[in-house]
């Protein structure tokens, strides 16, 4: 099917030359337009993310189209001829078909799963499509592509389940309290974690944090960063009584939240649930708050754990997601033969009308005499005879073609039909 | 006719209890919505079935130990099916659906034949009592279901194995909330039907209240309720131990909706 794909991502190519490559495409140049200029390419996508640059051609030529893209990619790329031969993968045919379908359903991703790529192949699509660069080949493809993708993401479990510590706090939080609107959390110390764990909260509408630490002018300062109202470290305790979250990362060396602190403001909060996530090592909260009643106490290690258990199944959702790639690139083969033997077909029915009619031509004489209706009858005839002729041979090409391929067949009917 | 109906909505309740079950073992939420389809179909012939079997017979068909199972059934598949309208908590049917298709197992066998009221039963009341205290008992039993899950994923949650099944399971503070509503109209349901038994069996027996074995579970059972309700509201109990009372009580109204009448004499049993 003369389908090449060229390329480097994550795993074959350092971060420098992937980024030298998809800088001097991004600036200087439109890299579509240039590799449409290579006369033996009929089609191509271009696509560049930070984790990969590929190119996917529809070529007349395999050979010498390689070349070329190989040349183009040297150039804008910097690449030593050693670099090339270690960064670039080159796939030919159903081989590159996988490779997309791998691509798109973000099997191929560093981060297994993640949502970005296939927005980014839809880009590059179209931006294929507003410079006339795909065609009939490859838009069947992609759209198989597209499909495939969606099949992997509402079929298997890959795309689901947090993979980060502050994901899987939210998460949790989600399973605790169903709907985030309206809840609060308080954020004590400051840390990275935190902070990335309350914008993640604050994204799925929690109403409000609040921000304290041992240094007020700290808490000041972060409060401006979230919207958030700063809070007297003073005041721990009554905040303890209105909030939902509590979020805890000091560098104290002692508990900050102990059991009597919790208890405390039972009664006061009426029961309502209290989720408390510790990311502080050495930790800030007694372990034992999370026997109280209504009180679930994660720290960063509990977090860890979840994190780890849904890479583990993400690993097992990919199988998943291979077998459905697998199938879906048979589906694409099957169409693509069916396509082979089409030319065939279509010649022998024109050869075989052509008989109809030279030999209709040669009995023109006799058949004079005959009514309107009589000829139209014996040319109903001898269609239908050709009809049921051919009916066998064109069901078995085709079906042939799906599972085997049909050169042999295809070349056969020529040979025996005189079809060249 | 009306049998026809019934059989094909016991077919379709097993359908359904089997979907929801698949969708806990392969955990995937979207069996479980198309569960909540199949169950509502179930619903729609059973409510079939009972208008056919009220036009033919001309009271509402649950007078009988059968029958009152049957309209059991329906009424929790229904409330379960009413929660759905506002909160989604599909998989909340895996533990409704499976009930429901047990007791129209055990249900169908007496149901479509010919029911002959004793004298007794033949007044307006009686179903009145029944759908009543009936409905009342399917909220409760709905507020069991919800309370069983949320014990379920609290003590997971709590020991931190959050990665099986219950990855599926409606949030904590829903299933706390289906809870509570359904105490809240459970309870005034089921007073208002002892209510209406009461004044009937005046008319009929001649004393408002019998110390009969069944009167007295069901009353024990509801001053468990009235307690919960009372604990919840006045005190603010949530979560696990409120969770743990519905339960509970809903054991007690258990014995006295099924087990008095195998293992006492009592005077609630007619037909």
């Amino acid at each position: 099917m003369n389908l090449i794909l060229i390329g480097m991502n994550h795993k074959t190519a350092p971060l420098e030359i992937r980024e030298s490559l998809s800088l001097a495409c991004g600036d200087s140049i439109n890299p579509l337009i240039e590799i449409m200029n290579i006369p033996q390419i009929k089609e191509a996508i271009y696509l560049s993310t930070c984790n990969r640059v590929e190119v996917l051609a529809h070529a007349v030529d395999e050979e010498s189209a390689v070349e070329k893209l190989k040349s183009f990619i040297f150039n804008h790329g910097n690449l030593s001829p050693d670099d090339m031969a270690r960064c670039l993968y080159l796939y030919y045919n159903h081989d590159a078909v996988r490779h997309l379908f791998r691509v798109a359903s973000s099997i191929d991703s560093m981060v297994m799963g993640e949502p970005q790529i296939l927005g980014q192949v839809k880009d590059a699509y179209r931006t294929a499509v507003e410079h006339n660069a795909s065609g009939i080949m490859l838009n069947k493809i992609i759209h198989h592509a597209f499909r495939t993708a969606k099949r992997v993401r509402t079929e298997t479990g890959i795309a689901s389940n947090a993979i980060s510590v502050s994901f899987a706090a939210v998460e949790l939080a989600k399973k605790i309290f169903g709907n985030l609107q309206g809840k609060t959390v308080l954020l004590i110390g400051a840390g990275e974690m935190s902070e990335l764990a309350a914008k993640h909260l604050l994204n799925y509408g929690v109403e409000k944090i609040f921000i304290t630490n041992r240094t007020y002018a700290r808490a000041v300062q972060m409060a401006d960063n979230f919207h958030g109202t700063a809070v007297d470290f003073e005041k721990l305790q009554e905040k303890i009584h209105d909030v939902d979250m509590i979020i805890s990362s000091t560098g104290a060396p002692g508990y900050v939240i102990d059991v009597s602190m919790i208890t405390a403001s039972l009664r006061r909060r009426k029961n309502r649930l209290l989720f408390l996530i510790d990311i502080a090592v050495p930790r800030d909260i007694d372990p034992a708050v999370g026997e109280i009643d209504n009180v679930y106490l994660y720290n960063i290690d509990n977090l860890q754990e979840i994190v780890d258990g849904n890479l583990q199944i993400r690993k097992k959702e990919a199988e998943k997601a291979e077998a459905i790639i697998d199938e879906e690139v048979t589906n694409y083969r099957e169409w693509y033969n069916t396509l082979e033997v089409v030319p065939t077909i279509v010649s022998l029915r024109e050869k075989m009308e052509g008989i109809i009619r030279g030999e209709l031509a040669k009995s023109g004489a006799w058949m004079e005499n005959l009514t309107e209706e009589e000829r139209k009858n014996i040319e109903g005839l001898a269609n239908s005879i050709i009809n049921k002729i051919l009916h066998d041979p064109i069901t078995g090409l085709k079906e042939e073609s799906r599972e085997n391929g049909a050169l042999p067949y295809i070349a056969a009917i020529r040979r025996l039909f005189g079809l060249d | 006719m009306e049998l026809l109906f019934l059989k094909a909505a016991l077919v379709v309740y097993l359908i359904s209890s089997l979907g929801y079950m698949c969708s806990l073992y392969v955990r995937r939420v979207l069996a479980a919505k198309v569960s909540t389809w199949v169950l509502f179909a179930a619903f729609i012939l059973h409510t079939v079935f009972f208008a056919l079997r009220y036009w033919k017979t001309g009271q509402p068909p649950v007078i009988s130990l059968h029958e009152t199972l049957s309209f059991f059934a329906w009424a929790m598949a229904g409330i379960y099916l009413a929660f759905q309208l506002k909160t989604k908590t599909r998989v909340l049917g895996a533990f409704v659906s499976p009930p429901t298709f047990l007791l129209m197992i055990v249900a169908s066998p007496g149901l479509g034949g010919h029911v002959s009221l004793p004298g007794v039963l033949q007044s307006n009341l009686v179903p009145v009592h029944v759908i009543l205290a009936v409905t009342g008992e399917a909220l409760f039993a709905l507020a069991s279901c919800a309370g069983a899950m949320y014990l379920i994923q609290e003590s997971m949650i709590k020991n931190k194995r959050t990665s099986g099944f219950i990855r599926i399971f409606p949030s904590l503070t829903d299933l706390d909330r289906i809870n509570h509503i359904c105490l809240m109209w459970g309870f005034p349901l089921l007073t208002l039907g002892i209510l209406v038994g009461s004044i009937w069996a005046r008319t009929a027996w001649g004393s408002l209240w019998q110390w009969d074995p069944k009167q007295v579970w069901t009353l024990t059972a509801w001053f468990a309720y009235a307690l919960l309700l009372h604990q919840r509201l006045a005190i603010g109990w949530k979560g696990r131990k409120a969770a743990l009372f519905s339960l509970a009580a809903f054991v007690i109204l258990l014995v006295s909706l099924f087990f008095i009448n195998i293992f006492f004499v009592t005077a609630h049993t007619f037909i």
